[in-house]
């Protein structure tokens, strides 16, 4: 399970995975919710991930909320360190009425990059691996069906606009452990979770494994180094994630989280530098 | 806020950093002309050497831009051509075994990131 050959997609990085952080209903007498975390997280090769965010829930009433997340990240590998902010998240979130035991929510949000996934090193172009963000504008559309101890999470994200300009040639690079990725352009990814909760009796601490389903909805391209499109094969498909979240009620008002996570299913290529073996999370939660 | 990167050090040795030795012949050479608004000078120049062509660039400075390229291509514009990797303190560059070099024209410096050419050196066969 936790083999070096094992792979996710990242559950950080991209955005789609945590979208669902967005539905939560349970705590409703708060207004405004903080989140505070850190992510660690091992990927293709030997390059190593330390990503924080931050975001902000504003929860308007019981129906709508906003939240607004910042990700940063540190990427360490064989070309070096490379650290950088990633990408702002707008997400906005309405909540149904519940009605005999289920209850739905809807949210549309969108991602903007804060670099053109083209950093580099000593003026050397580096793999996706590295880059802190995909260099996409996307859009997300997603619902929830909470029943019972039980929720189910169905989203898409799709790259709306294009902004990445990264320059990586795996020609140039001087390794075979990254595709080149010269002028990049994302496929959609659909995304489908099921979690359920157990909560401890004193109601301090709340388990949630969820299994994650990722389909990338096409393969990605590049520009060769004759400036000619070229799709990589096998960069579409099917990623399948275990994930465990266990967190624990500081007070009524906070909490702290952890998330441990490792795929079972993967791409055959992974060439968006979302890759993980091995992702470990953890949060700080206030409400107020 | 987005000042708030680090650049690490380059711990890895990128593939296409090759010397020129003294064996290798001069096939191909050019002046560096700018284009509006950039300050160039220095020559490209095009060796063989053991079956592997290479562009040297010369006594080359250049304005300074984000996100230069090297490019050999068969016309004073990047339309067609061999991106042969960024413009670095490096000098040489290798040109792919698979290229037929006599079908290419010009040397360029090309902004990728902003579609911006900054420089052009017409070649000229020795």
């Amino acid at each position: 399970m936790f083999s070096s050959q094992a792979f996710s997609q990242g559950c950080s990085d991209a955005g789609i995975c945590s979208v669902n952080h967005g539905f939560q209903t349970e705590e409703k007498s708060f207004k405004n919710h903080i989140e505070i975390a850190t992510i660690f997280g091992a990927g293709e090769s030997d390059v190593r991930y330390l990503s924080p965010y931050i975001s902000y829930t504003k929860r308007f009433n019981d129906r709508f909320s906003f939240t607004s997340k910042v990700t940063y990240s540190t990427a360490t590998g064989s070309f070096g360190t490379r650290s950088q902010f990633g990408d702002a998240f707008l997400i906005g979130n309405y909540t149904f009425k519940e009605k005999s035991n289920k209850q739905w929510s809807v949210l549309v949000g969108w991602k903007f990059p804060f670099t053109a996934s083209n950093l580099k090193i000593n003026g050397y172009s580096l793999p996706l691996d590295y880059q802190s963000s995909l260099g996409t504008i996307d859009l997300f559309l997603g619902t929830n069906l909470h029943y019972k101890k039980w929720d189910f999470n169905g989203a898409i994200q799709v790259p709306v606009f294009n902004l990445n300009k990264n320059s990586y040639f795996k020609e140039y690079g001087g390794t075979n452990d990254f595709p080149s990725t010269n002028l990049f352009e994302r496929k959609p990814d659909a995304l489908l979770r099921a979690t359920y909760s157990i909560k401890t009796p004193n109601k301090k601490f709340t388990f949630k494994p969820n299994v994650l389903f990722i389909y990338h909805l096409g393969e990605d391209s590049f520009e060769n180094i004759f400036g000619q499109r070229e799709n990589i094969n096998g960069s579409d498909g099917l990623t399948i994630n275990g994930n465990l979240i266990t967190s624990y009620n500081l007070s009524k008002q906070s909490s702290l989280e952890l998330s441990l996570a490792t795929p079972f299913v993967v791409r055959d290529v992974r060439p968006d530098g979302l890759t993980r073996s091995f992702v470990a999370g953890l949060q700080y939660q206030y409400s107020f | 806020m987005l000042s708030c990167q680090v650049e690490g050090e380059l711990t890895h040795t990128p593939e296409n950093i090759v010397p020129i030795t003294p064996v290798a012949i001069l096939k191909y050479y050019g002046n560096f002309e700018p284009t509006g608004g950039i300050t160039v000078s220095g020559d490209a120049k095009i060796y063989l050497e053991d079956n592997q062509y290479k562009v040297k660039l010369d006594n080359f400075s250049v304005t300074s831009g984000p996100d230069l390229k090297v490019y050999l291509s068969k016309s004073a514009t990047p339309n067609e051509f061999v991106n042969l990797g960024n413009l670095t303190s490096q000098t040489v560059y290798p040109i792919p075994s698979s290229v037929n070099v006599a079908d290419y024209s010009h040397v360029l410096i090309h902004c990728q990131q902003y579609s911006h050419l900054f420089a052009i050196a017409e070649l000229i066969q020795n």
